[in-house]
């Protein structure tokens, strides 16, 4: 990647690492004025979005028709309309369609989620699933469905030990979420405790059932139901206005506090709105799906990689997250290799040596 | 822990004091040996334990207590082995954030174990050891090659470069866990760190690496103490830093090969020790050493004591009782690194 000289000194050393903050003055991107709304529009960004809502279709369409219970392509069109065998229709209806729908939307949440807090902290790393809010939404799932069920539904639970693993992160670094490194060693801190906390919670509620404890502590797409799929879709929707006003703000808050508020975007209540929006997210996610690693820290990574239009890149990097949730499923599901395994694990692996990489990179530029 | 008496103390520690503390974790240490005796997931009054221990008890009693002899064997020996491992890491690096958990080392002797064991079926636990040896010296190597790239990096660097390795690891080591579920159904508590369902001959088969690395991290304490001076001075004092480095590196990985083979990778003790040490004996290793030997078995036999006591009849791994409580000492450590970093 190229590096443009940003185009404020004083901002310089406040920017995220690698991100040229210089690019969209430099080719200033054509605009879509709709009445009084007017938003850039960044080719690049739109044809990337177009190859990955193909990749999208055919990753769902390969979940769907692939493996021994699969329902050919050439079926679909039938099944969909009601006419198909009861096989096919139970496939369908009760086994991958929703598994399906749970991945699609769990995976563009976290890559929303990712997106938001990695641009706010300013930092590539500083991402829900690697400071522990994962972690602690899984927790409090566990605590919701396990020890009170019924009582408090398992988002509610999801959103309060998310919100408690925040906390408890910004309090323990003695800076909130401004550096980056103490920011993440609390959240591996964080985590650990979680994750005590929920294999304590699924050996007393569950009795130590091997299969809920992955799908609590690992996150797993197994026996999704339209139910799970109506949570994640509802909030999704219902948080994307947010979502969309808060795109500018927080584009303009990656220039640094000084900077944003000078320019009218403010960055406080901006950051505040973005970590809050963030930690709903996560927690939704995490309340269907569990802690699925990694996939919020590197879809926002690779949505800037692709487009390099400045900013958090929010739609690319729903698209990714969407996509590398389906396709990690689709292995999971399919391949000898998966075989079964609760798909976090999958990320987990994936997405670690990633995340090694990025450290190493950031290294290298003297970031953290 | 007596040839403490003979030496010239360098450190504000006052030899009454270190024989003072010394002793008091001793006691600690014999206090919680006798509880891991006493408590368990069925509960047995003391008057009957003791009864067993002078014989002519119930033959039922007497079975369960002597279940425990052998967990609790295991937990003074997987403790010591994890303290001292982290003393050792916290020596070495300079930094109060080395743990063979964080650092992916017991991550790397978990995935060598479940390998072999993949590969070559349920052998002991006394050929597995020497395949964790390896895995843990290369997690090890691997994390602080990535972690001190570029120099003096800070204390963060490390951490981040071992959460690396141990989450790619652990994720290997749950998934082929998961995978031949037959082959690892003793393992099933093993993967996230437990003391229970092991006999003696774990112990036996893990205590001769055990017990050289402890001899090795002995005779390293004095280079420990020239090498906290920093590298320059400590050569400057005449200290050789290459051999105390590379002695406590294979003493450290050794240490925690041996317990994570045992007793599977436990995370945090290794951690919290040290900084209980420091703060109740002060910095000179030579105390530091044996003062961990006595308090990492009190910690994990504490531990191990919650995690049958808390979910009664079933049982909490030691591993996850660990990480709780071990867990906030990081918390902390992080919040005290403002000044440094």
């Amino acid at each position: 990647m190229t590096r443009t000289t940003p185009s404020s000194p004083k901002a310089a050393p406040r920017t995220r690492a690698g991100e040229p903050p210089g690019r969209a003055a430099a080719s200033s991107p054509p605009v879509l004025r709709l009445g009084p709304v007017a938003l850039p529009v960044h080719p690049r960004s739109l044809l990337w979005a177009a190859v990955l809502l193909l990749f999208l279709a055919a990753a769902a369409a390969a979940t769907l028709s692939t493996g021994d219970l699969g329902v050919p392509l050439t079926r679909l069109p039938a099944v969909v309309a009601g006419a198909g065998e009861a096989t096919e229709t139970f496939v369908l209806e009760r086994l991958r369609g929703p598994r399906l729908t749970v991945a699609v939307g769990t995976g563009a949440a976290l890559g929303l989620a990712g997106a938001l807090f990695q641009s706010v902290t300013r930092n590539p790393l500083g991402s829900p699933d690697v400071i522990g809010l994962g972690a602690g939404a899984g927790a409090g799932a566990a605590f919701a469905a396990l020890v009170l069920p019924g009582v408090v539904p398992v988002p509610l639970g999801a959103l309060a030990g998310a919100a408690l693993a925040m906390v408890v992160v910004a309090t323990a670094t003695g800076t909130g979420l401004r550096h980056p490194g103490r920011l993440i060693v609390a959240g591996i801190g964080v985590a650990a405790m979680a994750q005590a906390f929920t294999h304590f919670v699924v050996s007393v509620m569950a009795r130590d059932q091997a299969s809920i404890l992955s799908a609590y502590v690992n996150g797993s797409l197994g026996a999704r139901s339209w139910e799970h799929a109506l949570t994640i879709w509802a909030v999704l929707i219902l948080v994307l206005p947010l979502v969309a006003a808060l795109a500018g703000p927080v584009t303009v808050n990656e220039m640094g506090d000084e900077l944003a508020d000078a320019l009218g975007a403010r960055a406080a209540p901006t950051r505040t709105a973005a970590v809050a929006v963030s930690v709903v997210l996560s927690a939704a996610a995490v309340s269907v799906a569990g802690p699925i690693a990694f996939v919020s820290l590197t879809a926002p990574q690779i949505a800037r990689r692709l487009s390099t239009a400045p900013g958090p890149n929010l739609a690319l990097s729903a698209l990714v997250g969407a996509l590398l949730l389906v396709a990690a499923d689709l292995v999971v599901q399919q391949s000898p290799v998966g075989d079964g395994l609760p798909v976090g694990i999958f990320t987990m692996a994936f997405g670690g040596v990633y995340l090694g990489y990025l450290l190493v990179r950031e290294w290298r530029r003297g970031v953290l | 822990m007596v040839r403490v008496k003979t030496q010239t103390e360098p450190h504000r520690t006052g030899p009454a004091r270190a024989v003072l503390v010394l002793g008091a974790g001793a006691a600690a240490l014999a206090g919680a040996v006798l509880l891991s005796l006493v408590m368990g997931s069925r509960p047995t009054p003391l008057p009957e334990v003791w009864a067993v221990f002078t014989g002519g008890a119930d033959p039922f009693v007497a079975t369960v207590v002597e279940s425990r002899y052998p967990r609790t064997l295991l937990g003074v020996v997987a403790g010591a082995a994890l303290a001292l491992a982290g003393t050792l890491m916290q020596g070495i690096t300079r930094n109060p954030l080395a743990d063979p958990g964080l650092l992916g080392v017991n991550a790397g002797a978990a995935a060598a174990v479940v390998t072999a064991t993949a590969l070559f079926g349920s052998t002991s636990v006394a050929g597995t050891v020497w395949w964790a040896m390896p895995g843990a010296l290369a997690a090890g190597l691997a994390a602080y090659t990535v972690g001190s790239r570029g120099g003096d990096g800070g204390m963060v660097r490390l951490v981040l470069a071992g959460a690396v390795v141990s989450a790619v690891l652990t994720a290997y080591v749950q998934a082929v866990a998961l995978s031949l579920p037959e082959t690892f159904e003793s393992y099933r508590y093993w993967v996230v760190g437990s003391l229970g369902g092991r006999g003696y001959d774990v112990v036996w088969s893990v205590l001769p690496v055990i017990g050289v690395g402890t001899a090795l991290a002995l005779l390293v304490c004095g280079g420990l103490n020239a090498l906290a001076l920093g590298e320059e001075a400590a050569i400057a004092t005449g200290a050789n830093t290459l051999w105390t480095r590379s002695a406590g590196l294979i003493a450290g990985t050794m240490l925690a090969a041996g317990a994570t083979a045992a007793a599977g990778p436990i995370a945090f003790v290794g951690l919290a020790v040290p900084h209980v040490v420091r703060a109740l004996i002060g910095v000179d290793f030579r105390l530091q050493v044996p003062f961990a030997l006595l308090v990492g078995p009190t910690l994990l036999l504490a531990a191990d004591v919650v995690g049958r006591t808390i979910v009664r009849p079933t049982e909490l791994m030691v591993g996850v009782v660990t990480a709780f409580v071990g867990a906030p000492v990081l918390l902390y450590a992080v919040r005290r690194m403002r000044s440094t970093s």
